[in-house]
Formats: C-alpha cells, sequence, structure tokens
C-alpha cells in the first residue's frame, strides 16, 4: 500500500498556482520535498491535511480519500507545521494532557520519554521556548500517538546541528518499521540527503522532478571541462551549464556523456539550484 | 473533544482570571442603589463571560493553534463545538451566580417573587446568549480581526436589551402576556439563537481554508 498518493492536485491563489501535482509515498519510504520559499511544500502538505481546499484533484492518505472521516486518518499521521501552533501559555505536561485527550493512542510514556531525550522541562511555558525548543516539542507530540506517517513542514528549522542530527537519527528510526512513511519539506538539503529514499523538486507550484534519491544521484554528474570539451557532449544530456572565467561547470545524464570525461558526483542541492535556474 | 475542551480550560484559567474577578465586583456592586436602578451590573458579568470564548480564539490564532488543530484528529464540528461549548459552561456559571446573588438581593430588598425572578433571569439568559452568538460565526469565517465588527453589533444589541429589559418590566407587555410564557419565550429566543450561532459557526468553519 502507498502511505500518500496525490493525484493531478491543482490549487490556485492570487499570484500562485499549485500546478497538477502528482506524487507516490510508498510505505516504508521517505520523500523530501525540496523547493524554494512560495514554491508550495506547505500549499501541498496543507491540502494533505484538508485544511486548504483543492481546486481539483485528489488525494489518498493511508489508503483512505483525506476529505473522508478526515478524524481517524489524523489518527495514524502525525503532523509538524513550520511553526508549531501550540497554546503559549501551556507547559509540556499540559501539553500532554491535551493530546491524551485528543489521541486514542496516545503514548505518555514515550512522550516523556522524548522531552527527557531532548531536554525539555515540564514546567515552563510553551511561549517561553525557543524556537528550536518548540520545534522539539511539536516532533515529541508528532511521534508520541502510533502514527503511521509523518507530514513533516520544515523540522529541522532551527535546531542547532546536534539537536538536527538527532532528530534525522529519531526519523530514521521511526521508518525502520516498514509501515511507516514520512513526506519532510526543507531548506536543509543536506539533512534531506541523508534520510529520503524518494526526493521532488518544487518550484513554482510546479513539480521539477520525483525520484528515487539513489537513481537520482547515479544518473546526473557533474562535469568540469572547457567550453570546447563541452561541445563534445549531446545537448540534450546537458541540463545546465554555467560558464566561469576558468572553464564551464555543467550537469549532464552520466550515460550520455563520452566515456573520456571524468565526472564528479553532484549532490541533491547542487542539483536542485541548477534546475531551478535553468527553469528561470 | 476531551483534548480540545481541556485545552479551553487550561487557558481560560490563565488569561481569563481576571473576569471572573470583574464579575464578582459587578455583582457585588449590583447590590447597590436600589431595587432596578443597577441592571448593567447584573447583565454585564454574563455579557463579559460571552466573550470567552471569542477571546480564546484570539489567543489560538496569535498562537497558531488553529493551523495546528487541523492537523489533529478534530473534525471542524468539533473545533467550534468545542467554543460553544465552554463558553456555554462559563456563561452558565456566571448566569447561576447571578442568579443566586439576585435571589439574595430582592429578598433582602423583601422583593422577591418568583415570576418576576424568572422574568429577570430569562432577559439576562437571552440577552446573554444573543450577544454572545453574535460575534462566533463571524470569528470562525474571517478571523479575530475581521470579527470586531461582530462586536460592535453585540455592544449594539447588549445596549438594546439593558435598554429593552427594563422597558418590558415596566410595560404593558406584562399585562398582555403572562410572565411565565414570557420568560419562556426569552429562553427558547436566547436558546435558539445561540444553537442557530452554532451552526452557522460549524457551516462557516467548513468553508474556511486555514493557510
Amino acid at each position: 500500500m502507498n502511505a500518500l498518493e496525490i493525484k493531478n492536485l491543482t490549487k490556485t491563489f492570487p499570484g500562485f498556482r499549485l500546478d497538477n501535482l502528482s506524487l507516490t509515498l510508498p510505505s516504508g519510504c521517505v520523500m523530501g520535498l525540496i523547493g524554494e520559499n512560495g514554491a508550495g511544500k506547505s500549499t501541498t502538505i496543507r491540502l494533505i491535511l484538508d485544511m486548504l481546499h483543492a481546486d481539483s484533484g485528489s488525494i489518498t492518505v493511508l489508503g483512505r480519500d483525506n476529505r473522508e472521516n478526515t478524524p481517524l486518518t489524523k489518527e495514524e499521521v502525525g503532523v509538524v507545521l513550520d511553526e508549531v501552533g501550540l497554546p503559549e501559555c501551556l507547559n509540556t505536561r499540559q501539553v500532554g494532557r491535551v493530546m491524551a485527550g485528543t489521541f486514542r493512542s496516545w503514548n505518555q510514556g514515550e512522550y516523556e520519554r522524548i522531552l527527557r531525550r531532548f531536554g525539555l522541562p515540564e514546567n515552563k511555558s510553551f511561549g517561553a521556548f525557543s524556537r528550536g525548543m518548540k520545534m522539539k516539542l511539536g516532533i515529541a507530540v508528532a511521534m508520541s500517538h502510533g502514527a503511521k506517517l509523518l507530514l513533516l513542514d520544515e523540522p529541522t528549522g532551527g535546531l542547532d546541528p546536534v539537536v538536527r542530527d538527532e532528530v534525522v537519527e529519531m526519523f530514521s528510526d521511526f521508518t525502520r518499521d516498514e509501515n511507516h512513511s514520512i513526506l519532510i519539506s526543507s531548506h536543509i538539503v543536506s539533512d534531506l540527503e541523508k534520510l529520503c529514499d524518494y526526493i521532488a523538486f518544487l518550484h513554482k507550484g510546479k513539480l521539477l522532478l520525483c525520484q528515487e534519491k539513489d537513481q537520482l544521484l547515479a544518473e546526473y554528474g557533474m562535469l568540469h571541462c572547457t567550453a570546447e570539451q563541452l561541445e563534445d557532449v549531446d545537448p540534450a544530456a546537458v541540463i545546465y551549464r554555467k560558464e566561469t572565467p576558468y572553464g564551464v561547470q555543467a550537469i549532464v545524464h552520466r550515460q550520455a556523456a563520452p566515456v573520456s570525461m571524468t565526472l564528479s558526483p553532484i549532490s541533491i542541492e547542487e542539483l536542485f539550484v541548477f534546475m531551478v535556474k535553468e527553469e528561470g | 473533544m476531551k483534548g480540545l475542551l481541556r485545552k479551553d480550560f487550561y487557558m481560560a484559567a490563565k488569561y481569563c482570571r481576571s473576569y471572573l474577578l470583574i464579575g464578582i465586583a459587578f455583582l457585588a456592586l449590583s447590590f447597590t442603589g436600589g431595587d432596578r436602578q443597577n441592571l448593567f451590573f447584573v447583565f454585564y458579568p454574563c455579557l463579559l463571560c460571552g466573550m470567552v470564548p471569542v477571546n480564546l480564539l484570539a489567543y489560538d490564532e496569535r498562537s497558531r493553534w488553529m493551523e495546528y488543530s487541523g492537523a489533529l484528529p478534530y473534525t471542524r464540528a468539533q473545533i467550534v463545538s468545542g467554543k460553544y461549548l465552554v463558553g456555554a459552561i462559563i456563561q452558565g456559571g456566571m448566569f447561576l451566580a447571578v442568579g443566586i446573588v439576585q435571589t439574595v438581593r430582592m429578598n433582602l430588598a423583601g422583593s422577591f417573587q418568583l415570576g418576576e425572578f424568572a422574568l429577570f433571569m430569562a432577559s439576562v439568559l437571552a440577552v446573554a446568549a444573543v450577544s454572545a452568538s453574535i460575534c462566533l460565526p463571524f470569528v470562525f469565517r474571517w478571523g479575530v480581526e475581521k470579527g470586531r465588527i461582530a462586536y460592535y453589533c453585540m455592544i449594539g444589541v447588549a445596549c438594546t436589551g439593558a435598554y429593552l429589559v427594563p422597558t418590558l418590566f415596566d410595560s404593558g407587555i406584562r399585562l398582555a402576556v403572562s410572565q411565565g410564557l414570557l420568560s419562556a419565550i426569552l429562553c427558547l429566543t436566547g436558546a435558539g439563537v445561540y444553537a442557530v450561532s452554532w451552526l452557522a459557526s460549524i457551516a462557516l468553519y467548513r468553508r474556511r481554508e486555514i493557510a
């Protein structure tokens, strides 16, 4: 079963259009949603949660239409939004009590374990937390009710590198269960590179690509050469080129590159930046 | 649903504590100045409690709980109903307090009559319920800022109510319609408007997009 299926999803706002988005996240996998600010990442997550109403298209979450029996679906979905919207006057203990009355399968022991792991105080109110602490509490809530799917909108934003690494490890542990899946959006592409099985690039509301990460990295390479050398490469295989005073940098399909040319590995971040620039 | 109520009571205990003190002060002041002259002191605590759900919604908006609750296993109807229930419970508590204070006040003045007392309480109930009902659908549909327009309408209703109720007491309506019937009409009006407002808020909030 697929954890998430999005088909031909379209949503129009004044000045922005999420255009005919189709994505499939298989169970047990992690998909990273990469895009610049305003690319449509948060809109996609809000559409999945039925917080926004789609103009057209369909969304299936854990085998159910996202607009049918929404509470039942959301019992099985853990969510961290870019701003964790808990009431500012509540402390972590009160948040636990509120969530115990919210989720049928709330696991107080697991919640307390994660709070201890993150070093979050029991009696300090949420409003007095730093952005990083707020995010940690949001993650603790999302991971304490037996969710099968995590929808994470910039969950590592505001976290220091050590905690970020720890959080990424927690997400990684979560997906050891083959029924667990994650859709995660982030600007910090290095986190996604560590975690994700699939990568989706969103740009100005359009899906540029959605592919297995390993396949993506195997498919493309970075070529450093002169402008004359680049002319030997099939133009259709060059997806981006940048000329500098020292030569040419180009992203090419590995299979189409001449054997004599040495390609260096490309990172997801480089690939995304180049593709977006090419797209304009 | 339990979680929503629990959260709202935590918030009400933190942010609306002053309402309780103001309510007590106003009820104490209602003892002053004779039998009919301080209706404002009696109505105001109930009106104030009617504003608790709107205030809680304002805090929800500020903390972005409105967005976050969209990610929790609640229907839109449950989210709206939570606020109406909290409002009804808090207003109900204040209504009881007003009832007790009025009973004591009328007895001390030697003017207690059950029919008159019932009519008075029905008037308080109707004005409080109607005023609370005006704001919430607007706030659920357009947010607290735009909902302020409804707040001014509410003030208008409250002022009209404060003017009409004493008039009602002294007018010929009492002669034409029995106190019992008038009390029942007022109670039903208050409850009916509250119910209509509740349903309207659910319908409007379902249409709202939470971005």
